[in-house]
């Protein structure tokens, strides 16, 4: 399986914030993560991606234990983060932001997704190449940090609110796009949402976590026949 | 008195070109890094006096000029893998960071006292002294030089800023440092290339200014107050807005003595300053998405 979680506890300064979370992930899912401000889920995916020591438990990746890995090591191995509000470099134009990561990627071998590519699956991005991406919309930046996010070989895709700021028909617009990027590539990903009903959508598997405990962890039929708001 | 007048405004030029040269390479590694790096001014006196030193063995004009900007990189490399990149390891704050410069310009200008010489030097060129006639203003080989290669040096960091793959990552870096580390950018790598490249370029006003005016371990302060006040009132990131604040402030700091007693000409720049502060405290050029102080 791409992605394993198992028994995470991780947290801040020796104090665990998250109580053995475990998922999995297979090829081209996509995990919508809800949960309440502070609830764990950021956590979750520093955990999942070296930026935080955990305390307990293991993070598997296409078979191989990136537990003790770096962050560096765990990103030379295709874990993609589009962090919130901040995925593009704002005084860059489009193509110099879509360059400087791809020629990093050129440089250290690691290109299954090029800048053509990126162009290719999002081609609002090949329109606006001259534009400063500080200048774009919000629906723009966020394509943009989504095709800096998969240059490279992605692995799996770690999606941290991209729909923060962003007019209702855009996100659906950049999740329609997240969902046909994820199955086209076999990418997995972890989406990290406050707009639940658009999330359920591109969803195959939902979890909510509830002051660091995973209070549900089902596929999105499942999910689909109880009552959410619940869990929160 | 219109004579005077334009030499004032001709030296004030001149001295603008030198400093704004001062101020861009600050607002480089500032841009770049987050790092008050005021140390700025100590490797731009050490580097005059390493050309300085190269001249009493013998060594001509150029490659003693180059000498300067090869120890200036390798300065600003060791400051930077000594000094700032550890402090950023243990979370230190930008005060603290800035105590540091601090603790590294005084070093500086006392090696630099400890190694040469406390007491005033000249270089002993020969074409020192010597002037050149454009239309009706002299200007000294030095000041020439300084026209020249300063503003060369301040379009050639910008050619290289924007057209370059490494110049390009520079500014990435300098745009987003976090995204910068999640996709591979190695943050810590590019601070080390924009040290080292603006302290090889403040060697040149270091060395020619030293040629112009001769040279004391510690008067860069005043050069480097005067790049400070420019890169804050030419809007902070801003290259172009350091390189050309830096010539009207010290335009107008020259003619200010048809006014004022010499001794005030400073204080005109800090009034002009303050009011600008202000009335536009964006500065000269406003950058969007450019670093805060």
């Amino acid at each position: 399986m791409p992605l394993i979680a198992k028994n995470l506890i991780a947290g801040y300064g020796g104090k665990p914030v998250l109580e053995k979370v475990s998922f999995t992930l297979e090829d081209g899912e996509i995990l919508a993560f809800f949960g309440h401000n502070g609830a764990g889920k950021s956590t979750t995916l520093k955990a999942v991606l070296g930026l935080i020591d955990t305390i307990e438990g293991e993070v598997i990746l296409n078979g191989e234990n990136i537990e003790k890995m770096s962050v560096d090591q765990r990103l030379e191995r295709g874990m993609k983060l589009l962090p919130e509000g901040r995925g593009v470099f704002p005084d860059l134009s489009v193509r110099e932001n879509i360059e400087v990561v791809d020629a990093v990627n050129r440089k250290n071998g690691r290109q299954m997704i090029s800048a053509p590519d990126v162009y290719e699956l999002l081609p609002v991005l090949a329109e606006r190449r001259s534009s400063i991406a500080g200048e774009l919309s919000g629906g723009q930046q966020q394509m943009l940090a989504l095709g800096i996010a998969l240059l490279g070989s992605p692995k799996c895709l770690l999606l941290e609110e991209p729909s923060v700021g962003l007019q209702p028909d855009l996100v659906e617009n950049l999740f329609s796009k997240i969902s046909e990027v994820c199955k086209h590539l076999r990418v997995p990903a972890i989406l990290i949402e406050h707009k639940i009903v658009s999330a359920l959508k591109i969803a195959d598997k939902v979890m909510i976590i509830n002051s660091g405990r995973l209070v549900f962890n089902g596929s999105k039929q499942e999910a689909e026949k109880i009552d959410l708001w619940n869990y929160f | 008195m219109t004579m005077l007048f334009l030499h004032l405004v001709v030296d004030g030029i001149v001295t603008g070109c030198a400093i704004g040269l001062v101020a861009a390479t600050f607002a480089y590694f500032y841009s770049t890094s987050g790092t008050f790096h005021v140390a700025h001014a100590g490797v731009y006196t050490f580097c005059g006096y390493v050309a300085w030193y190269c001249t009493t063995w013998g060594i001509p004009f150029v490659p003693s000029l180059l000498i300067a900007m090869g120890v200036g990189a390798l300065l600003g490399v060791i400051i930077q893998g000594l000094l700032y990149a550890r402090l950023a390891q243990i979370k230190a704050s930008p005060l603290v960071m800035l105590i540091g410069s601090i603790g590294v310009l005084t070093v500086l200008q006392n090696l630099a006292a400890i190694f040469f010489t406390p007491n005033i030097i000249q270089f002993e060129f020969p074409w020192r002294i010597a002037n050149v006639e454009l239309g009706p203003i002299f200007l000294s080989v030095p000041q020439l030089l300084i026209l020249i290669l300063c503003p060369l040096l301040y379009v050639a960091l910008l050619l290289f800023s924007s057209y370059t793959a490494l110049g390009r990552q520079i500014r990435a870096v300098a745009s987003n440092p976090e995204l910068a580390q999640i996709t591979h950018l190695r943050p810590r790598r590019m601070f080390i290339y924009a040290i080292a490249i603006s302290s090889a370029m403040v060697a040149v006003p270091g060395v020619l200014v030293g040629i112009d005016q001769a040279m004391q371990p510690y008067t860069s302060l005043i050069i480097l107050l005067t790049a400070v006040v420019a890169v804050i009132a030419g809007g902070i990131g801003s290259l172009t807005g350091a390189f050309f604040m830096s010539i009207a402030l010290s335009t107008i700091q020259s003619v200010s003595v048809l006014l004022v007693s010499g001794r005030w000409s400073l204080a005109v720049v800090f009034v002009i300053f303050i009011v600008f502060i202000l009335v536009r405290p964006e500065g000269l050029v406003k950058r969007k998405f450019s670093r805060e102080l």
